[in-house]
């Protein structure tokens, strides 16, 4: 979950990123495409003009128009009320076939007062005879270009001067209207949107009516020469691209419109790298999982187990998956090591305590000294002869010590009492394991060894105390007890009976087996007593 | 070589004649009522605003087409304006020679009746005509060492060009009176044997037109003038 919010986050700072970078980058590639295109367009502008003007060169290099208008202004200027009809006729006929051989809207005359004389070509009209031309020509060096207006039209105009003997007699213009169409054919030629300003007024444009009357109040009044600008809710970088006069010639290209495209593939690569980074994220939880999660779950898993058990004693494995976990593992253990360690000092204080409290028992009766320690060891005899888990073995090492603990709460004249005891008294006897057990169960640690103290008086005959149990029904630990508690009171002194030899003891266990005692616990008996009765320091024990 | 020294020679003897023939008619009736004018043109040039470049292109260059050019002080002729003069013309012989893609002299002033010769000087062909009011007319096109010769019978003035070479251009002013002279180099004039009067003295030039001066001629004296005429300039010096 973390990681793929993780991953979203990431793919969200990369998408802002991208869109950031992505449009920075593409208005860069627009300046510079503009750029390009405006040196491009200036060299072929340049050359072109060159071409036009060269063109009409040759063609107005015309004898016969040449003496047309020189002889037409030196008749009137010697007399201006003569017209010579026939030579402006003649005039008009030349221009007519220059006007068809050169690629203009118009073909004009004009005369040494600046004045149009006549004019050929498509928008002909809009140059009538006698009218002043203002034209503004163009600033740069060697050029020979320049706008000039006529009426609400307005023309880029080349010129070509006519010469007679090195004086200029007249200029011819070849006039380029400055239209709609004119944008539209250097907007397909620049492939950008243009705009041709002039005095601070759009003339034409390929732009929106509204995107056009925002550039004309942004920027066309100002003269700038590069730039961006945001039009009709659109981002533009643009540009001059040249200069005739006070008309200039702009270049826009949409930054928004370029970078759709970009937007778009950049989009479809970061989803193909969301998609990649999710996966990726999910391999990545899996082998996390794997890597992580499986170690702890087993740790926490053996940590559950220990718990239910109670066993402080079991070490986790390394398992060697990851570092983190190895090191938890270890701590763990090590923490375990030392509970483990407090553990076992308490049992032992414990041990210790109930071993005091067994003696205390012990000392209350003369003839019971040492009794608890006696059946303790035997009882672990037996069980060794069993080949019980060392862990059962304790258990049953502890709960011999303690199985005649509830005789604390048994009365010193009964519990002492030198002769028979009455059945009243025997009943107040067979109390003891009852109270022991009850004993027990206040202490948590030692309730494994409750079924010892409680029955270790059962008999498989059913006949024992305090439950009347019978066979199986007891305790393994408890039936061991028994049997080791009734062989060290035969071969015991008692106030009442002299101690008895461990055969007698042995073949009295034998002959109550399968009644009394169980047989297998009595055969485990026999088998381990040579070892027992060496390792016991009680006289009473020795072979008489 | 020959024919040239030849040419020149008759030339001379008819100025000489021409001349001759001027004074007679003048000293015979009017002698001692004529006065003259003496003055000076003054050429002043007007540069008309920054002159646009003349080609798109280096210009062809055809032969050495800008060799010989006359000082623009003798493309200018002072005259009488609206002279009346009863009698009869002296007829000249003019020449225009058509040298280096030039009509050498750019300008000539004759009398009604004269004549103009065109001699063609250049090692290719050459063509003169004219479209004006006063001579409407197309000499053809003939080869070097051709000329050919054309009367001019109506007063007026008279551009002539030539239409292989559309550069090419020339001026001939036909007098109906005596009363016109082309200064010297150094702007000086004399117009001589005026009556007396009061007359209206004009300086031409073809690019200019007239400049007009108001002058009082009085018997057996010099009335002097001076005359300002404006050439526009383009592309240099005149």
């Amino acid at each position: 979950m973390v990681t793929f919010v993780t991953v979203a986050l990431l793919l969200a700072v990369v998408f802002i990123v991208v869109t950031v970078s992505v449009r920075n980058q593409v208005r860069q590639s627009v300046a510079s495409n503009l750029e390009s295109t405006q040196r491009l367009f200036a060299a072929v502008e340049t050359r072109r003009q060159r071409e036009l003007r060269a063109q009409a060169e040759t063609l107005a290099d015309n004898a016969t128009l040449k003496a047309a208008l020189d002889t037409y202004q030196t008749e009137t200027r010697a007399d201006r009320a003569t017209v010579r009809a026939d030579l402006l006729a003649t005039i008009d006929q030349v221009l007519g076939n220059v006007a068809a051989r050169v690629d203009s809207d118009a073909i004009v005359l004009v005369d040494t007062r600046q004045a149009t004389l006549a004019a050929a070509g498509r928008m002909a009209d809009r140059w009538p005879r006698s009218r002043p031309v203002a034209l503004v020509a163009s600033k740069a060096p060697d050029s020979f270009d320049g706008v000039a207006r006529m009426g609400d039209a307005v023309f880029r105009v080349v010129t070509v001067p006519l010469l007679l003997d090195d004086a200029t007699i007249g200029t011819l213009y070849v006039a380029t209207s400055l239209n709609q169409e004119y944008a539209q054919e250097l907007d397909h030629l620049a492939g950008h949107r243009i705009a041709i300003v002039g005095d601070g007024l759009v003339l034409a444009t390929t732009l929106t009516p509204r995107a056009s009357r925002q550039f004309e109040s942004a920027v066309a009044v100002e003269h700038q020469v590069d730039g961006t600008v945001a039009l009709d809710g659109e981002s533009y970088a643009f540009r001059r691209l040249v200069a005739v006069g006070d008309t200039v010639f702009y270049a826009l290209g949409s930054i928004d419109e370029s970078s759709q495209a970009a937007m778009r593939d950049a989009m479809r690569n970061l989803a193909f790298v969301g998609v990649f980074g999710i996966g990726l994220a999910a391999i990545g939880s899996f082998w996390l999982a794997r890597l992580l999660s499986e170690p702890i779950g087993a740790l926490s898993d053996s940590l559950a187990a220990m718990a239910a058990s109670r066993n402080v004693s079991a070490r986790l494995p390394v398992t060697g998956s990851s570092r983190e976990v190895d090191t938890l593992t270890e701590t763990f253990n090590a923490l375990m090591a030392s509970v483990g360690e407090a553990q076992a000092q308490t049992q032992s204080a414990y041990t210790g305590a109930i071993r005091a409290l067994a003696s205390a028992l012990d000392a209350r009766d003369p003839y019971t000294a040492g009794h608890s320690d006696r059946v303790s060891v035997l009882s672990v005899a037996i069980c060794r002869q069993l080949n019980l888990p060392p862990a059962d073995v304790e258990v049953v090492r502890l709960g011999a010590l303690l199985h005649d603990i509830g005789k604390i709460g048994i009365p010193d004249d009964v519990l002492r009492k030198p002769g028979a005891l009455t059945a009243a008294e025997f009943d107040i006897i067979k109390q003891h394991p009852v109270i022991g057990a009850r004993m027990l169960r206040s202490v948590a640690f030692l309730a494994p060894h409750i079924p010892i103290v409680e029955l270790h008086h059962e008999r498989p005959d059913g006949q024992g105390y305090p439950r009347g149990l019978r066979g199986d029904e007891i305790p393994l630990d408890a039936r061991i007890v028994h049997v080791a508690d009734a062989y060290d009171a035969m071969t015991s002194a008692r106030a009442y009976r002299s101690a008895r030899p461990p055969a007698e003891a042995l073949r009295e266990l034998w002959r109550c087996a399968g009644t009394h005692f169980h047989a297998d616990i009595v055969a485990a008996l026999a088998n381990s007593l040579p070892g027992v009765i060496s390792d016991t320091t009680h006289a009473e024990l020795e072979p008489v | 070589m020959q024919r040239k020294i030849d040419h020149s020679m008759r030339r001379g003897l008819l100025y000489a004649s021409a001349l001759g023939l001027s004074v007679a008619v003048l000293g015979a009736g009017q002698l001692p009522e004529t006065g003259r004018v003496i003055g000076r043109v003054r050429l002043t040039s007007r540069v008309p605003g920054k002159p646009l470049p003349s080609a798109a292109y280096p210009r062809r260059t055809v032969g050495d087409h800008d060799a010989p050019t006359l000082p623009e002080i003798r493309n200018v002729v002072v005259y009488i304006k609206d002279a009346m003069y009863r009698g009869a013309l002296p007829a000249t012989r003019a020449e225009l020679r058509q040298e280096h893609e030039t009509f050498i002299p750019h300008t000539v002033a004759i009398t009604r009746g004269s004549s103009v010769d065109f001699p063609n000087g250049d090692p290719f062909f050459h063509n003169v005509f004219s479209l004006s009011r006063a001579a409407n007319f197309n000499l053809g096109r003939y080869e070097r060492g051709q000329s050919r010769a054309r009367e001019f019978t109506k007063a007026g003035t008279i551009k002539v060009y030539c239409d292989i070479h559309s550069h090419m251009s020339a001026t001939i002013l036909v007098f109906d009176h005596p009363y016109f002279t082309i200064p010297g180099p150094d702007g000086s004039f004399e117009l001589p044997a005026i009556p007396a009067g009061q007359y209206t003295i004009v300086g031409w030039h073809e690019r200019v037109g007239e400049r007009l001066e108001r002058v009082r001629v009085e018997a057996g004296k010099a009335a002097s003038i001076e005359l300002t005429v404006p050439v526009p300039v383009d592309g240099g010096a005149p």
